[in-house]
């Protein structure tokens, strides 16, 4: 088992916390913080691709900043939604938010 | 040969153009809305009339062309051209336009919206007509269609939201045929254009043919009012105010037929050999049947409707056909079907207004009530069921030659369907117009002065192309001879 | 023989006498309608002008030189080529010249007859529409043109028979014409595109001269009879002939004009100028004869118990028009234009005379009339005597001599029975005829004279200039009823261009035909005109075969209910059924299976955004695993 396999399952498993948490949280904040386990594994492949096999080390360095910059926004503008979400409906339960529902 | 003038764009963007200027008016200014839709349908109408008349009839051929390349990965034209075969149904349109605008002169509900929608549509129409791109023309022709919607359900009577639906969601219907049919035409020819004279000239294989030309009559077919899809036409008609009547059964079905004829028998010729007579059956039941279900009815518009079924249904057999003859024949019975159905509504129209029934049974007596509406009624009743020396006599004359030639028993049978239309229009006449005068409507107004010149200029196109035949069908004849060259 | 182009001095004159009417027609109609003396000034000039021409036509010009034609085209659309122009032979001239008469005559004495009416100038402008379209009929030099103007006079008897709107009976009987001669039509139009299609050219000269060379013998039975159906139509014959005495709601003058000299008479017309095309076909002509012997025969029965003076006089016009088709289907050319000629003449007479009366009185019943002190108006009751006896057949009024030579012809058929039908139909006829004439003369009880309220306005009616605008076209439709018949060889000579055919004279036909006509009279006497007599027919002892003829051998009846049970009752109703239950049913169908198939989709939408998502997650893992297990 080479080191690269190992982060990449690293990542994966990472991945697929996050997934399992946006799937089966009900709340906003938990559903948030799953979504930056998400995007942090995707940060964590990049680095590995580029350390094993990147032949320009700075590609995805660039990529990872990007990932956390986007991050930062996003966690910004969720954060505010649900802020607004919880002004509105005194809950951060996303079931309480089912107008879509057919 | 290019014009040095844009003639056709300006008939076309006339009414954009007017249509722009109405959007920036202030919401109150109802005269100003009626004079800039009334200018723009006349700027189009002598466009037209200048068209009609510079036409060169010995040259034949496309004419005034006006062709741009707008997309070019795509092969998109802005290609824009008249020949014998558009010329007329432009002059359709621009007369009904003009009059159907005059008509609604009274109009107090809603005017802003309702003439931009009606000169949208009306874009759309000529657009249709003069396009000789497949792209524009589908684009158009979903243009012309969406207004229907809105200006059925909002200024619409009788079960106004039904019909609206149904027309609306009919002849999307056929549409959803027709791009299919664009599209597959458009790579199986691998030519990779838009361009319709290109891809006539393209040569398709006979069974790309026969799977195009059936997408495309019965996508074209639904607005034609092709039998058995036609149910949407009188729901539509009825539901309908008066202009809106007058250009959708005048000029709108116009399209339909158009369709088949231009897209469908220009690029699928060997399809349309394949398919004609299952289109000569359908077109001669239409025929019949619109004529027996139109003597059954109690309400006059769809009285009308059902003729307007049953005339359809003669266009369609003379362009099932494939003669020179029947094909100019069905031409010339679009435009002299057009003008009359757009007379007959716009009477009924002033009538519905003035006593707020259309129910025959409630009717009666009119002709003491209002003598110039019913003479307007009669006159264009009496064109529907052919009498001669009126526009449509000649295209039924034509249609039935033909037809008989081409088809003896239909042709027979679809003869059988005059005296039906005969009884059924004169029917209504009498129980309509005839009759004591009745008292109940003795204080309705006839037709005042001014609004008599939209009816005066329908009924005088009706008499003097039923006078002077010639006038039209030696235009038609230009056109429709190279297309019927394709059938030999 | 060839044709050759008219001069322009006939050119002219033709063209004149052919479109001042339908100048006449949209003056009136659009320009002039509400100054009623120029309307009426415009349409009597014109009408009278078309007859100077139309006079001058027939007897200005040598009466043996070619037919004269002018053609100019119309409209052209591939095969049909239809032309406008005009043919001058001595048949559409001596017709030109009658329809131009009655027409003109017509006009005159609506003059009085219409005064006070205040539809009076669109009266006008139909008559000159009438005028036209039977004009332009009769000089027809092809058969396309002949059948536009034939449909065109048609819509003008539509617009006159229904004239009195107002009246349900009036737009019912309009209708009727109109709806029964469309049935006919489609048999014409039907024979003309057959035509059409296998010679080409409809020039009815060439038709005529090479029909029979250039088609098989089926195909000119065949076509003919087809354009025969339209004649049937037209013409009022068996079994479309029950539109003719509907008819007779229209204003009285225009009954004259329709049953004399156009609407029906264009039937005969048809035959006649087609007459070489059915001389090729022995069948066609065998059921032209029949046709014309059935028809004749009904009708006179149903003129015998006719009460309304203008029924009869209508009856008597389907019956005529019978004798002139068995003339022609005898295969006697002159017979039939001789018959059409005279008839013409005092059938007009008839109805102008009855016009007056009715009138007069308020009423169509004779007995009314004749109890209201009928024969105290002198002018209408000679004249319609004169006219009467025109009709019966008796020497010396026209109608002997014509009737005379349709028997001539008949006689000359190897069956003998037409000829006894004919004799029968003549011996009716005189029957029919003399029972209203006695009725009149000789009525039984008499009221005062009263000048009681009727229909249009008195002062201009009973005014002077009413009177004798009225009187003078009876005085001279009088004179023409009783001289014509001796025109008859110079009618021969003038048809067949100076060469009349050998006509084989039977000694023994006038006295026989005489006899019978004298028996017809002599009946009628018995019943009607002597003193003790009840005034009723034989007929009324007879109450089912009375009643049988009464209603018409019930062909109306026949008529109503295959349109209500048949038109209506089935296709109508079905068709309408089908379309709304099965066409539009099926359509809404579809539209409500939609929303039940979204309103069923609806319920996977739980609103929460987990569930949408763990689908699409899980959806892409099985993407996955097959792609994972297929490579």
């Amino acid at each position: 088992m080479n080191s690269l396999t190992v982060y990449l399952f690293v990542a994966l498993l990472l991945f697929c916390i996050g997934m399992f948490g946006l799937l089966q949280r009900r709340s906003l904040i938990g559903m948030i913080i799953s979504i930056e386990l998400m995007l942090n594994a995707a940060g964590i492949n990049f680095m590995a691709f580029n350390r094993f096999l990147g032949p320009d080390p700075a590609v995805g360095q660039i990529m990872v900043l990007f990932i956390m910059g986007i991050a930062a926004a996003e966690a910004a503008i969720a954060l505010s939604l649900t802020l607004a979400l919880f002004r509105k409906l005194r809950s951060i339960n996303i079931e309480h938010a089912r107008d879509l529902r057919g | 040969m290019t014009a040095a003038f844009p003639y056709l764009s300006l008939i076309m963007l006339a009414p954009a153009l007017g249509l722009l200027i109405i959007l920036f008016l202030p919401h109150d200014s109802k005269r100003a809305v009626r004079w800039v839709s009334l200018i723009s349908a006349a700027v189009s109408l002598l466009a037209t009339l200048y068209v009609w008349q510079a036409y060169d009839r010995m040259a034949g051929g496309l004419q005034f062309v006006e062709r741009t390349l707008w997309v070019k990965s795509l092969g998109i034209y802005y290609y824009l051209g008249v020949d014998g075969i558009n010329l007329p149904l432009v002059l359709l349109t621009s007369i009904v336009l003009f009059t159907g605008v005059w008509t609604m002169w009274d109009l107090k509900h809603r005017v802003k919206e309702f003439f931009a929608l009606m000169l949208l549509m009306v874009v759309g129409v000529y657009g249709v007509f003069l396009a000789l791109d497949l792209f524009f023309l589908f684009v158009f022709y979903d243009v012309s269609l969406f207004p229907m919607y809105p200006l059925i359900a909002i200024w619409g009577s009788t079960r106004k939201e039904y019909g609206a639906l149904k027309l609306t969601l009919y002849l999307l219907a056929g549409s959803a045929l027709i791009l299919p049919g664009i599209l597959y035409i458009y790579f199986k020819s691998g030519l990779f254009t838009f361009d319709l004279v290109m891809l006539a000239k393209a040569g398709l294989a006979p069974d790309v043919q026969y799977l195009g030309f059936f997408l495309f009559l019965f996508g074209f077919g639904v607005l034609a009012g092709l039998w058995p899809f036609h149910t949407w036409s009188p729901v539509g008609h009825v539901a309908a105010p008066t202009a809106v009547s007058m250009i959708h059964a005048g000029v709108l079905m116009k399209l339909g037929a158009y369709g088949v004829l231009r897209v469908g028998m220009y690029l699928c010729p060997q399809g349309l050999i394949d398919w004609a007579p299952l289109f000569a059956i359908l077109a001669t039941v239409g025929i019949v049947y619109g004529a027996f279900v139109g003597l059954a009815q109690t309400d006059l518009k769809y009285v009308i409707g059902y003729s307007s079924v049953s005339h359809m249904g003669l266009v369609s057999l003379g362009l099932a056909t494939m003669t020179l003859g029947g094909v100019s024949g069905a031409v010339f019975q679009m435009f002299a079907h057009g003008i009359m159905t757009a007379l007959l509504f716009s009477s009924v129209g002033h009538v519905y207004d003035s006593t707020h029934t259309k129910m025959i049974p409630e009717l009666g007596g009119m002709a003491k009530v209002q003598p110039r509406a019913s003479f307007f009624f009669i006159l264009a009743a009496l064109a529907g069921i052919g009498v001669p020396c009126l526009a449509s006599f000649w295209a039924e004359l034509l249609v039935f030659i033909n037809g008989f030639k081409v088809y003896p028993v239909l042709g027979t049978l679809a003869l059988s369907g005059l005296v039906v239309s005969a009884l059924f229009m004169l029917r209504v006449v009498q129980k309509t117009f005839y009759g004591p005068k009745n008292e109940k409507y003795a204080g309705c107004v006839d037709i005042r002065s001014s609004m008599i010149w939209p009816r005066a200029i329908l009924a005088g196109t009706i008499l003097l192309f039923g006078l002077l035949p010639r006038l039209m069908l030696d235009t038609i004849t230009v056109g429709v001879a190279p297309l019927v060259e394709l059938f030999k | 023989m060839n044709p050759v182009a008219p001069s322009d001095f006939v050119l002219w004159l033709t063209l004149a006498a052919m479109w001042l009417p339908f100048i006449s027609f949209l003056t009136i109609f659009f320009i002039t309608r509400t100054q009623l003396a120029l309307s009426l000034a415009v349409s009597v000039s014109c009408a009278a002008v078309s007859l100077l021409a139309a006079w001058y036509l027939l007897l200005g010009l040598p009466a043996a030189q070619p037919p004269v034609e002018f053609k100019m085209l119309w409209m052209a659309g591939a095969e049909a080529r239809i032309s406008y122009g005009f043919l001058l032979d001595p048949l559409s001239r001596l017709m030109l010249c009658i329809v131009a008469s009655i027409s003109f005559l017509v006009q005159v004495y609506s003059l009085g007859y219409m005064a006070g009416d205040d539809g009076m100038a669109k009266y006008y402008s139909f008559l000159s529409l009438f005028a036209w379209s039977m004009i332009s009929l009769v000089v027809a030099p092809g058969l396309l043109q002949l059948y536009v103007f034939w449909e065109l006079v048609g819509l003008s008897s539509y617009l006159l028979i229904g004239f009195w709107h107002h009246k349900f009976s009036a737009s019912e009987a309009g209708k009727k014409a109109f709806v029964m001669t469309r049935l006919g039509d489609l048999g014409f139009f039907l024979g003309i595109i057959v035509l059409l299609l296998h010679l080409g050219d409809l020039s009815i000269l060439k038709l005529n001269a090479q029909a029979a060379a250039k088609l098989s013998a089926g195909l000119v039975t065949a076509s003919a009879v087809l354009i025969f159906m339209g004649v049937v139509g037209k013409s009022a014959q068996f079994p479309l002939l029950t539109w003719l005495p509907d008819a007779m709601e229209g204003p009285t003058p225009v009954s004259a004009l329709l049953h004399s000299a156009t609407m029906v008479a264009a039937g005969v017309y048809l035959v006649s100028r087609l007459f070489p095309f059915y001389a090729a076909s022995p069948d066609a002509l065998m059921v032209v004869l029949a046709i014309g012997t059935v028809t004749m025969l009904l009708s006179s029965t149903m003129a015998m118990v006719a009460r309304d003076i203008k029924q009869v006089w209508a009856f008597s016009t389907v019956s005529q028009l019978g004798f002139m088709l068995m003339g022609l289907g005898a295969g006697s050319y002159f017979a039939g234009v001789f018959h059409l000629t005279t008839h013409a003449a005092f059938k007009a007479l008839l109805f102008l005379c009855s016009g007056v009366f009715i009138h007069h009185f308020g009423s169509n019943d004779m007995y009314d009339i004749a109890r209201g002190g009928g024969r105290r108006l002198k002018v209408p009751m000679i004249t319609i005597t004169i006219a009467g006896a025109a009709l019966a057949g008796v020497f010396p009024a026209a109608g002997f001599f014509s009737k005379e030579s349709i028997m001539g012809a008949l006689a000359g058929l190897p069956q003998p029975g037409w000829l006894a039908a004919g004799l029968a139909g003549a011996a009716m006829t005189a029957y029919y005829t003399s029972r209203l004439l006695f009725v009149l003369w000789f009525p039984r009880q008499i009221a005062a004279p009263h000048h009681e309220e009727h229909g249009h306005g008195e002062a201009a009616a009973h005014s002077a200039f009413g009177y004798w605008a009225m009187g003078v076209p009876l005085l001279i439709l009088a004179g023409f009823a009783l001289v014509l018949g001796f025109f008859g060889d110079g009618i021969l000579n003038f048809l067949h261009w100076g060469r009349p055919p050998e006509f084989f004279h039977h000694v023994w036909l006038a006295p026989v035909s005489l006899i019978l006509v004298a028996c017809g009279i002599g009946l009628a006497w018995l019943e009607f005109g002597r003193k003790k007599a009840a005034q009723a027919g034989f007929l009324s002892r007879l109450p089912a075969v009375e009643a049988l003829f009464a209603n018409r051998w019930y062909m109306d009846a026949f008529y109503r209910c295959m349109l209500d049970y048949v038109v209506y009752g089935v296709f109508s109703r079905l068709f309408t059924l089908n379309d709304r239950r099965v066409v539009d049913g099926g359509v809404d169908g579809v539209c409500r299976g939609t929303v039940g198939g979204g309103w069923l989709l609806s319920f996977l939408q739980s609103g929460l955004l987990q569930y949408n998502l763990f689908t699409m997650v899980l959806i892409i893992a099985l993407v996955g695993l097959y792609f994972l297990v297929m490579h």
